[in-house]
């Protein structure tokens, strides 16, 4: 044997924390969420992670939380937490339907819960938030609040959930602000942080002065680009996405288009428990679940007229009569290929 | 003249995104003209960059630069004992050190800063404007007011040049690289300067690391490497070992990542990812000699002493 190969475990020692490995037991009624993105972007995952929290507190059950970045990881996760004994397994984001299809018919006794997701089927239930609807509120916010008329969005990878959430912006800040320009990029990422700074400061170099993102860990340079426009004597205000992010940048955002995950997923959960949940999920304004929120650490930076036009559209949309372009990424049925 | 205007945007952007390549490729190029090519390099990024954000908390952002360093150099101790020393497989070993340091860096940044994350507001270190140079039209913006990590990056190609083909320590690691059997023979202490290599590659890969969190984003990020110790290997390749090489390739890399800003900030309807794919076609095509003679080192990636039955 080679004398080297007594190295291995040690080298594995150093490799262990970072795989995840296999999903630990379960004991009695348990729940586990899939990220792709690490739980410390104060946004997206973060949200879904204090949902997490939420569930265990809440409803005294056995949680479990793992981060995986590839699609085959993704297919792992799923069966070996299937295998553990979870009930219900949240993978929180589009990029996991596909696997939780297949581990959907592999363990009927299980329940996906996907968010964002496309294709319902018996146990794999999309939860759709209805963010484009706050999305559209805060577009109304940036177009209120942009003196050179022109507003920016920063982007992650560009996927049915994210490029609805810009849809929406672009028609809120037009529907004040008719001749605003508006720029998009994506960075092809959503936790690159030198690539969505990158991003940001090309388009305030650009003009843009009301920018709205939606990435994960990588918002943290986006507001740091604004931070720094700031420095060199220019007026220029963030809008945060996904979750409440006012705390996070308190000095440069305007406003969050913001999901109340934590609570969606435990009326989730609590449906699974009774044995009532079905998917797809719809949720929105209407339900509460979503929202725009103004940062109260800026009150005046949003005028009081574009406020009263902001809570008006909002009630409009919540009673249907206002409708918000969107991007429809359910398919209509399982085994329909037809999507739309 | 706005033609202008978007020309040196851009150039800023290309410049920017290529100093951290240049930097952790530059490093890279002394450890494979040794014969070690260090697939860890992003691992020490990523600690470059949790080491910088927290040196920098500290004692100040240019204290964080040298913490980042250090804790990439680290890293890349930590490869080279088990690589080069040990003489564990380079590529495995060097894998188990990313996909380690990115997991411990995320566990680090967590259990300090609460798991849900908080965005750093880092004290950036300051960009210096280079009297003269600066004022060169179009490209005098871009390359000369920068930051101290740019000027580094500039100076070390020079420097390293003179090393590796002028000085009698850079003949002695490049024959540990070409053929570690004749230089043990000619009294080379191969082991030795190869973990020298690495360690270097990892302290310049922390800098790479440093500058992302202390000079470019001024917050950290969990996994805000984001594969540029990756980038920086084909930067290698594409530079083909040689410094002066190595720093054009990095700015051609990030002139690509650049470009796909420009182009979509302009709703130019082309496929930007095309223009993503264009450094890593070129660095195919120089790995297979498309422009003129280029090998790597012959010793790359092998283990010394060679691996026997019975050693």
């Amino acid at each position: 044997m080679n004398r080297h190969l007594r190295w291995l475990p040690f080298v594995s020692l150093v490799l262990a924390p970072a795989c995840g490995g296999d999903a630990p037991a379960a004991d009695g009624p348990s729940v586990a969420l899939l990220t792709s993105g690490p739980v410390s972007d104060a946004g997206w995952h973060a949200g879904a992670y204090e949902g997490l929290q939420l569930i265990g507190d809440s409803l005294g059950l056995h949680i479990s939380h793992q981060q995986t970045r590839t699609p085959a990881e993704f297919d792992e996760a799923f069966i070996s937490y299937a295998e553990a004994g979870y009930g219900l397994i949240f993978g929180h984001g589009f990029e996991y339907q596909d696997a939780a299809s297949r581990a959907g018919e592999a363990y009927p006794d299980v329940t996906f819960a996907v968010s964002s997701g496309s294709r319902p089927s018996e146990n794999v239930v999309p939860i759709i938030f209805g963010l484009h609807e706050a999305s559209y509120l805060a577009g109304m916010a940036a177009g209120a609040i942009t003196r050179s008329g022109i507003v920016g969005m920063v982007g992650g990878v560009e996927i049915p959930s994210a490029k609805g959430t810009f849809i929406a912006f672009e028609a809120g800040v037009k529907a004040m602000r008719e001749d605003a320009t508006v720029l998009e990029t994506f960075i092809g990422s959503w936790d690159d942080a030198s690539a969505a700074k990158e991003a940001a400061a090309a388009q305030l170099r650009q003009g843009a002065d009301a920018l709205i993102h939606n990435v994960d860990a990588a918002s943290f340079a986006f507001f740091q680009a604004v931070r720094e426009v700031r420095e060199d004597g220019r007026t220029a205000w963030a809008f945060g996405m996904n979750r409440d992010q006012n705390d996070v940048a308190p000095d440069v955002i305007a406003g969050s288009a913001a999901i109340d995950i934590p609570k969606i997923f435990l009326q989730t959960a609590r449906a699974w428990q009774d044995g009532t949940l079905e998917g797809p999920l719809f949720t929105g304004l209407a339900a509460g679940a979503v929202d725009f929120v103004p940062n109260p650490a800026q009150r005046g930076v949003i005028p009081p007229l574009a406020l009263r036009q902001i809570e008006e559209a909002r009630l409009l949309i919540a009673e249907r009569k206002l409708e918000v372009p969107r991007i429809d990424f359910l398919e209509p049925a399982a085994g329909n290929p037809s999507g739309s | 003249m706005p033609d202008f205007a978007v020309l040196s945007s851009f150039l800023v952007a290309a410049v920017g995104l290529a100093v951290p390549l240049a930097l952790a490729a530059l490093g890279e190029t002394v450890s494979e003209r040794a014969g070690v090519i260090n697939i860890g390099l992003e691992g020490s990024v990523i600690w470059g960059a949790l080491g910088g954000a927290l040196g920098s908390l500290a004692f100040g952002p240019y204290m964080g630069l040298l913490s980042g360093a250090l804790a990439g150099a680290a890293a890349a101790l930590l490869f080279a004992v088990f690589a080069v020393w040990l003489n564990t497989d380079q590529i495995i070993t060097g894998t188990a050190v990313t996909i380690g340091s990115l997991g411990f860096t995320g566990a680090v940044f967590q259990s300090r800063f609460g798991t849900t994350g908080v965005a750093l507001d880092l004290e950036t270190v300051p960009l210096r404007e280079l009297p003269l140079l600066s004022r060169i039209p179009v490209i005098g913006p871009a390359l000369f007011d920068q930051a101290l990590t740019a000027y580094l990056a500039y100076a070390m190609v020079p420097l390293l040049a003179w090393f590796l083909f002028r000085t009698r320590w850079g003949l002695a690691l490049r024959a540990a690289g070409e053929s570690p059997e004749a230089a043990h023979a000619a009294g080379v202490p191969v082991v030795r300067t190869r973990m020298l290599a690495v360690v270097f590659a990892g302290l310049m890969a922390g800098l790479a690391g440093a500058h992302l969190s202390l000079v470019h984003t001024g917050t950290f990020v969990e996994n805000m490497s984001a594969g540029k110790g990756f980038i920086a290997i084909a930067v290698v390749v594409l530079g083909r070992w040689r410094p002066g090489g190595v720093l054009a390739a990095a700015l051609f890399f990030g002139g690509a990542e650049a470009l796909q800003f420009a182009l979509q900030a302009f709703d130019a309807d082309l496929p930007y990812p095309l223009f993503l794919a264009l450094p890593y076609v070129l660095s195919l095509a120089a790995l297979a000699g498309w422009f003129g003679r280029s090998r790597a080192p012959e010793g790359l990636a092998l283990p010394w002493p060679k691996r026997g039955p019975q050693s």
